[in-house]
């Protein structure tokens, strides 16, 4: 009886470990047939990689100034660097040789402080450049150069997680889809490095929620973060999408086919692509408790057009369906046909208004007046240049589609859209302003369109395409 | 027992070839592809395939294996008290280097003679070729201690004795000796086994290991 049991063990043990990546499956069926030389040479050359990202519109951390040989040390201005910064090597690897300041030391000009607080001075700086010059950090100990960038900001949200250090997310994108992620939180024992094998955590993250599941430090599952009584799951990291859509999009463009996009959340940019990685490692899969073959597996020979679409799919097939089908059922929020809302505009101008809920109309609409009050006033002028604050016909507004005149519109930097609406009293030429609204404690992002609501009851009306998160109770 | 040897052997000895050389030569392949299983099955990854060969070579050519395993541990021992030392100095990649070589030889040299002053002949009379093959693992042992720290130097280091310890046996078994005298062509057989080894997309026995708690989970 025994025996059987230890059989079938080993049996589901084998076909278990079949779901799993290893070193040779990943080096001679992904990293070999779909990351060529030449995306690879991009991927280790950090410097070279930033510029092809900025030139295609993805967020990464700025360039302050870059140091590539003995010469342009000696005559470097030292008092051009801002008080905090990141130093690295162009083609370090495994976060070797960078050095990170947070500010400058009180009453001195030649020294900054690092994260431990300790102090680092020119002189310190300049044989560490030396060393980077030397390719001390470099693969294969080649000669490499320096750079500045400026530092990231951490998040509020993450601050009681990540010692020191900032923390970073790794996904793992294959064939436009991103088949797994991870969070990769700076400890203590990592000297405030988000590096796996120094010991910083890895944890889980469900791909279509962004929320973290299980977590690992040192190859050992764990539950808490060391030293607190915060729990490692149940972490709902910002920005999801946008990270994987910054992660599917930084593959599509840097031709990696096999790639590990490292993103970081700063405080002010959002998500930061920090680097490229052609050969993302194994461990992801611990944290996830998942494999990563299986899961390339199922998304290799899906055609997939755009990154958006590769998102969605990624999602769809890598998320927790439990978790899904809780939002399903008790997510929505229940509101009436009218409700207290709280509208945040420029400049974080806050007001608290009743709106008017309303599923017949499909575009959410606000009043001249209450967009004035949120500090639109300049893009309301702009509009009324325009004269088209009026009921108009329905042939005035197709003259204005072929004049395209709602490119003009948009060319204030406020006016983010034009919406022509049509009924009974005539049709309408409007232009869209983006704030973000607070409905029964639910933030809502939305485009509201510029009207003349004079005589109404209510300066907003929310329609259907704001309410996806809610159902309507009309006896509320 | 009469030695089998085969045609294409003799012909070589004849021609002048010495009989050890062509042990070596033939052994070669063999402890080549030894590491090369070890690496994509087993999952010991060492210093590349070039440094366990040559080491194993090197045993080979000591003395009897204990006075390979006494040098390459000093040689070890010296790389990470070096790094400690040399820390302050904060020295360019091939100077310190050099320095390190300086070292590493003075100590052997030292170990020799102290070999000899204990009668330990064995030690004092190893030749210089295997002591050389040695000293050149101090660059390979510097080379990853930066990169990767002193931790993974020492693991690799390890692995890479383990190896050749291992790579020496192989080498110096005596039925396998008089296979390759017989057979010398069953050497070949090591490029389809090469090829098979490199096709192989299976986990490694290591990370059926590193993997073995999230397995049973999956």
């Amino acid at each position: 009886m025994r025996s059987t049991i230890c059989e079938y063990s080993m049996f589901e043990f084998f076909k278990n470990s079949r779901k799993l990546l290893g070193m040779n499956s990943r080096n001679l069926e992904f990293i070999r047939p779909f990351n060529r030389a030449k995306a690879k040479r991009l991927a280790d050359n950090k410097m070279r990689s930033k510029r092809v990202l900025k030139k295609n519109g993805i967020s990464v951390s700025k360039l302050i100034a870059t140091i590539k040989t003995i010469e342009d040390l000696e005559n470097f201005d030292w008092q051009k660097l801002p008080n905090s910064f990141a130093l690295k090597p162009n083609r370090g690897f495994g976060g070797e040789g960078i050095v990170v300041v947070y500010g400058k030391k009180k009453g001195r000009d030649d020294a900054w402080v690092k994260a431990d607080r300790s102090l680092i001075t020119i002189e310190d700086l300049v044989s560490h450049i030396r060393n980077i010059l030397d390719g001390s950090f470099s693969l294969s100990n080649t000669p490499d150069f320096a750079f500045f960038e400026e530092r990231l900001q951490l998040l509020k949200l993450f601050k009681p997680y990540s010692y020191k250090g900032i923390p970073d997310i790794r996904v793992i994108v294959f064939n436009k889809i991103p088949v797994m992620a991870m969070l990769r939180l700076p400890t203590k024992e990592s000297g405030g490095k988000a590096n796996l094998h120094q010991g910083a955590i890895g944890v889980g993250i469900d791909l279509a929620t962004g929320v973290t599941t299980t977590a690992i430090q040192n190859n050992r599952l764990i539950e808490k973060i060391p030293g607190t009584q915060l729990s490692t799951s149940g972490l709902r990291i910002p920005y999801w999408k946008d990270i994987l859509f910054l992660a599917t999009k930084a593959q599509e463009i840097s031709g990696l086919g096999y790639l590990g996009a490292d993103i970081a959340i700063d405080k002010e940019n959002g998500p930061t692509i920090l680097e490229l990685n052609a050969r993302p490692g194994l461990a992801i899969q611990v944290a996830n408790l998942a494999g990563l073959a299986e899961r390339l597996k199922r998304v290799s020979g899906i055609k997939i057009k755009t990154v958006e679409k590769g998102v969605r799919v990624g999602m769809d097939l890598f998320g927790g369906e439990i978790e899904e089908e809780l939002e399903e059922i008790s997510g929505r929020k229940v509101i009436g046909t009218v409700e207290k809302v709280k509208i945040t505009g420029k400049n974080g101008k806050e007001v608290e208004v009743e709106a008017r809920i309303d599923t017949g109309a499909g575009i959410s609409a606000i009043s001249k007046e209450l967009a004035i009050e949120l500090g639109f006033d300049e893009a309301v002028r702009y509009w009324e240049e325009f004269n088209l604050d009026k009921v108009l016909s329905e042939e005035e507004i197709q003259k204005l589609s072929a004049n395209k005149t709602w490119k003009e519109l948009e060319k204030h930097p406020d006016i983010v859209g034009v919406a022509k609406t049509y009924s009974a009293h005539g049709a309408t030429y409007r232009i869209e302003i983006k704030v973000s609204l607070l409905i029964d404690n639910l933030a809502v992002l939305s485009k509201l369109s510029i009207s003349n609501r004079s005589g109404l009851a209510y300066p907003i009306l929310i329609g259907r395409r704001d309410l996806n998160k809610f159902l309507i109770d009309v006896k509320k | 027992m009469e030695l089998n040897i085969s045609p294409i052997i003799h012909f070589f000895t004849n021609e002048g070839v010495p009989i050890e050389t062509i042990i070596l030569l033939l052994m070669l392949p063999i402890i080549a592809t030894f590491i090369a299983f070890l690496r994509q099955v087993v999952g010991i990854k060492a210093f590349g395939i070039y440094t366990p060969l040559i080491i194993t070579f090197a045993f080979l050519a000591t003395n009897g294996l204990r006075y390979g395993v006494a040098i390459f541990l000093a040689v070890i021992f010296i790389g990470m008290l070096m790094r400690f030392v040399m820390k302050p100095f904060r020295l360019l990649y091939l100077p310190r280097v050099a320095i390190m070589l300086t070292i590493v030889s003075l100590t052997i040299l030292v170990m020799l003679v102290l070999g000899g002053n204990q009668r330990r002949t064995g030690l004092a009379s190893v030749s210089i070729f295997p002591i050389l093959i040695m000293i050149t693992l101090v660059e390979k042992f510097v080379a990853v201690q930066i990169e990767k720290g002193n931790k993974t130097a020492l693991i690799l280091a390890f692995e890479t004795l383990i190896i050749s310890i291992f790579g020496f046996y192989i080498a110096s078994w005596k039925p396998l000796i008089e296979i390759l005298i017989g057979y010398p062509w069953l050497i070949l057989l090591t490029i389809p086994m090469n090829i098979v080894i490199g096709k192989w997309t299976g986990l490694r026995i290591s990370e059926y290991f590193r993997f073995r708690h999230i397995i049973k989970q999956l």
